[in-house]
């Protein structure tokens, strides 16, 4: 019996020895960015650490880390996600205060208590080259409410998806003088009948094929989606979007690797990675996607909307664009 | 008597097990505050769901689309099956591989295809068409509720087709022949005899289709969404979606009312098929399953089954076999051609998280489908043979995650599995899909046992075999084509599994739905052609594949 004991004994301990070696060789990373293999694998040849990437979609992010997080299970060293998510998942206590020494870089306005934000989803107005003539491209956006555009314009559903509802009151915040003016533009882009789907991922094949002539989609699609002939409309006015931010979770199964994982990120070379290969807009200074004269854009992150206004807002257009 | 109710009560403890702690959790989130299972309990979820003044006409677009598409998928089904199963068409194996092609890709991509195809601006066959008629206009809109009819229809097909082939393939022709020498014309005896002694599995093939559509959320995504028009399913995402807190309580409180009807309707199944005895075509008196000559019509019903096999499932598979190709989006043309090359292959191919989903896909695929079918013959053969007040319950409870919308039951997995060990593993993927589409297992093996008289299990009992020798010796060997249809409906359902596949893998056990994903949310369509395709040819060898071993089989029954 004793026999059977000690070799239960051991068998115990060499499994939490094997689990927690496996646990501090690897960071578990849940993020909703795409397309980042390049970064992971360029993490685990400087430090030696595996970095394993989780992609959760946004729709999904909330519900399986807090699922997680209140089960005592949650996998993830670090976060990454939308401000208004990570916002809420440090109301819950799922985030650490960690904050990177190599953060000093950014602007002071991207450090907010454990949470750095990074890069910004911008939005443009992108169309085919080959389609559209140079004189045709819009200048304003205003220019997208022409008669010309009718049911020549995608763009992601304004009535669900948030990226694109905040965008819309952002443009009301940043770029329009009144909010008559805004309205205005509000109703006539709805008046030239875009077609709607589900987020930003489907809006470029249908201009790369010529069924719509333009998007209001992300720019970072003319890099990851070339040879299409994608292009972005350099308007007068500002680019805007959400921030994407990233964070250390409290309950980090690795912590020591997650710090190690957080100062890669937003290190020079990981941001390089993502702006060039990606083609993401990223907060550290002096790196730009290899577009076009997008390192000469002004772009802007919008205000952080809650929930409930978001859902204000995806009320008020569904009816400005007549969704049902 | 004794040794059946054990059985159903086994059955409905295992059964119940895999379907009711999802549907559980769901229950908990609809009714509970917050975002997860366990919150101050509310009834908030239920009223903002149920009085929403958008509902009424969500409803009708429903009843349409489902009904419609069901439909289609039915009458389409049934006519491919006859002809394969009972008459002398040229190039059945063909048409039937044809035939169950829609159920291999997935199925934002073949929508995806058919906006391709008859998209109102560019649609390569609208395109077609307005050139060779000068039309002004686009002939078709696929953004339309009919669109959504047609490639519903068409995917769901080969699900009703699995269920009504073996049924078709076990008729005994005695009562045709028997209806034609009382002088009834070919027409006749097929309204009157062969239709309704299908009853069984032409109504559980209407019945699972309409389930099915009920739950789906490809088509309404992809076509519905574009053209506005919106069903149940569209309609959940739409009302959760809005903002970054997406609470999945309400959309269980709206998937309930989904799931009252599907309950309903698997009773009302019950009640149309209770007097089993009608449907029994495959007694102790002798058992001839024999092909009818088509004569002069064999070669026109080949080319029609042939054009519309092609148009509606050739077609969007050489689309995506086009757009695997082509570097971007691009309507056909020279300048098209000259740019095709293998690079998104090559991305697929090259890729180690494609290449491991693939393994991890195999795996669930070949040995989840075994799984399935053996717990789908033993619930079967309860369900018909038993037929008690029991064996309906273990029926209702083998439809409870089936008929929850995709998008809300991988959330009821996850909150379920997060308390469990195997969290994170490929188990929870395996018991999850098992679990989920048992149906698919179950519904072609019992139209299959439907029809096997209970004298030749009686006569092997008076024999002295017990029930385990009956069931190998006698019912396993005159079910094999229920249990091809049933394993195969599994496999390539599992292969493809886009709703539980997205919450519950996780680094190791990513599976070809996590990349589907990965690739459609980046819009990389040419990727996730090459992989969808690669995907189709696997299906496609194990169809073929346990096909061949079920025809094997089969002969030695006759």
């Amino acid at each position: 019996m004793r026999k059977v004991k000690l070799i239960i004994g051991t068998i115990f301990i060499l499994l939490v020895v094997l689990g927690m070696t496996a646990a501090a060789s690897k960071v578990s990373f849940y993020a909703n960015i795409t397309a980042i293999e390049p970064i992971m694998e360029s993490f685990e040849a400087k430090t030696g650490i595996k970095g394993e990437y989780t992609r959760i979609s946004t729709d999904k992010f909330l519900a399986t880390v807090l699922t997680e997080f209140e089960a005592g299970k949650l996998l993830a060293d670090v976060i990454q996600a939308p401000l208004p998510v990570l916002e809420i998942l440090k109301e819950r206590g799922v985030l650490s205060t960690y904050t990177s020494p190599v953060a000093e870089a950014y602007p002071e306005w991207t450090r907010k208590e454990g949470i750095q934000l990074f890069g910004i989803e911008y939005v443009a107005l992108i169309y085919n080259k080959e389609l559209v003539k140079q004189e045709d491209v819009p200048k304003r956006y205003e220019d997208l409410t022409d008669p010309k555009w009718k049911d020549k314009i995608v763009m992601a559903n304004p009535a669900l998806h948030p990226t694109t509802i905040s965008w819309l009151v952002g443009l009301k915040e940043n770029i329009f003088e009144s909010e008559e003016e805004w309205l205005n533009f509000v109703k006539g882009l709805a008046a030239n009948k875009p077609m709607f789907v589900a987020s930003f991922g489907p809006t470029p094949a249908p201009v790369e094929s010529g069924e719509k002539l333009i998007a209001i989609s992300m720019p970072k699609y003319i890099i990851t989606k070339a040879p299409a002939p994608l292009d972005w409309a350099r308007i007068e006015q500002p680019l805007m979007g959400t921030p994407r931010a990233i964070a250390v979770t409290s309950s980090a199964p690795n912590p020591d690797g997650a710090k190690a994982f957080m100062d890669y990120w937003l290190s020079e070379e990981a941001m390089s990675i993502l702006a060039k290969e990606v083609g993401e807009y990223v907060l550290a200074p002096g790196i730009f996607p290899p577009i076009d004269s997008i390192d000469k854009a002004e772009v802007l992150a919008i205000r952080e909307l809650s929930d409930e206004e978001i859902q204000q807002w995806g009320t008020e257009f569904k009816k400005i664009f007549a969704v049902y | 008597m004794k040794r059946d109710s054990r059985l159903t009560i086994i059955l409905i403890i295992i059964v119940g097990f895999l379907t009711v702690c999802p549907v559980i959790m769901l229950v908990f989130g609809s009714f509970s505050e917050g975002l997860s299972a366990f919150g101050k309990f509310t009834l908030e979820k239920y009223i903002a769901a149920y009085t929403d003044p958008e509902l009424p006409k969500i409803i009708s677009n429903t009843v349409i689309f489902v009904l419609g598409a069901a439909l289609v998928a039915t009458i389409l089904a049934l006519f491919l099956a006859y002809l394969n199963n009972r008459t002398d068409i040229p190039g059945k194996f063909l048409f039937k591989v044809i035939s169950i092609t829609p159920m291999m890709i997935p199925h934002i991509l073949f929508s995806v295809s058919w906006v391709l195809l008859l998209n109102p601006s560019n649609g390569i066959l609208n395109l077609i068409l307005k050139q060779f008629f000068g039309l002004e206009n686009s002939p078709f809109n696929i953004y339309s509720l009919w669109g959504m009819i047609l490639v519903e229809g068409l995917l769901d097909m080969p699900i009703a087709y699995l269920i009504i082939a073996p049924a078709m393939a076990s008729f005994d022709v005695n009562l045709e022949e028997s209806s034609r020498v009382c002088g009834a014309g070919i027409g006749q005896t097929l309204a009157k005899i062969t239709l309704p002694v299908l009853r069984p599995a032409i109504l559980a093939a209407f019945i699972l289709c309409i389930v099915r559509c009920m739950a789906s959320f490809a088509v309404p995504s992809v076509i519905g969404m574009p053209g506005r028009i919106y069903v149940l399913a569209t309609h959940i995402y739409q009302t959760i979606s809005v903002g970054f807190a997406v609470d999945y309580g309400k959309a269980a409180a709206i998937g309930m009312s989904v799931l009252v009807i599907s309950i309903t309707l698997i009773f009302l199944y019950r009640y149309l098929t209770s007097e089993s005895e009608k449907y029994v075509t495959i007694s102790s008196r002798g058992y001839h399953p024999t092909i009818i000559k088509l004569k002069k019509a064999k070669i026109p019903l080949f080319f029609i089954l042939g054009l519309l096999l092609f148009i509606l499932i050739a077609l969007p598979v050489l689309v995506l076999i086009y757009t695997s190709l082509v570097p971007y989006s691009m309507v056909p043309s020279a300048k098209a051609f000259s740019m095709m090359s293998l690079r998104h292959w090559n991305a697929v191919i090259k890729d180690p998280i494609s290449i491991l989903s693939l393994k991890n896909s195999l795996f669930l695929g070949i040995f989840g489908a075994t799984v399935g079918v053996i717990l789908s013959l033993f619930v079967a053969y309860t369900i018909v043979r038993i037929r008690t007040k029991m064996s309906g319950i273990l029926e209702s409870l083998s439809f409870l995650s089936f008929s929850f919308p995709g998008i809300v039951i991988g959330i009821g997995f996850m909150w379920f599995f997060v308390r469990t060990p195997i969290y994170a593993t490929i188990w929870t993927l395996l018991i999850g899909y098992i679990a989920t589409y048992l149906p698919y297992g179950i519904r072609p093996l019992s139209s299959a046992f439907v029809q096997i008289h209970k004298h030749l299990e009686e006569s092997s009992k008076v024999c002295g075999a017990g029930p385990l020798t009956t069931m190998r010796r006698i019912i396993i060997p005159l079910l094999v084509p229920g249990i091809v249809s049933g394993w195969i409906l599994m496999a390539t359902m599992f292969l493809r599994e886009l709703s539980l596949s997205v919450v519950l893998s996780r680094p190791g056990s990513e599976v070809l739905a996590v990349q589907i994903l990965r690739f459609s949310g980046d819009g990389l369509w040419g990727r996730l052609s090459a992989l969808g395709i690669i995907m189709i040819v696997i299906s496609t060898t194990l169809v073929a594949l346990v096909s061949f071993i079920g025809a094997k089989l089969q002969p030695a029954i006759k």
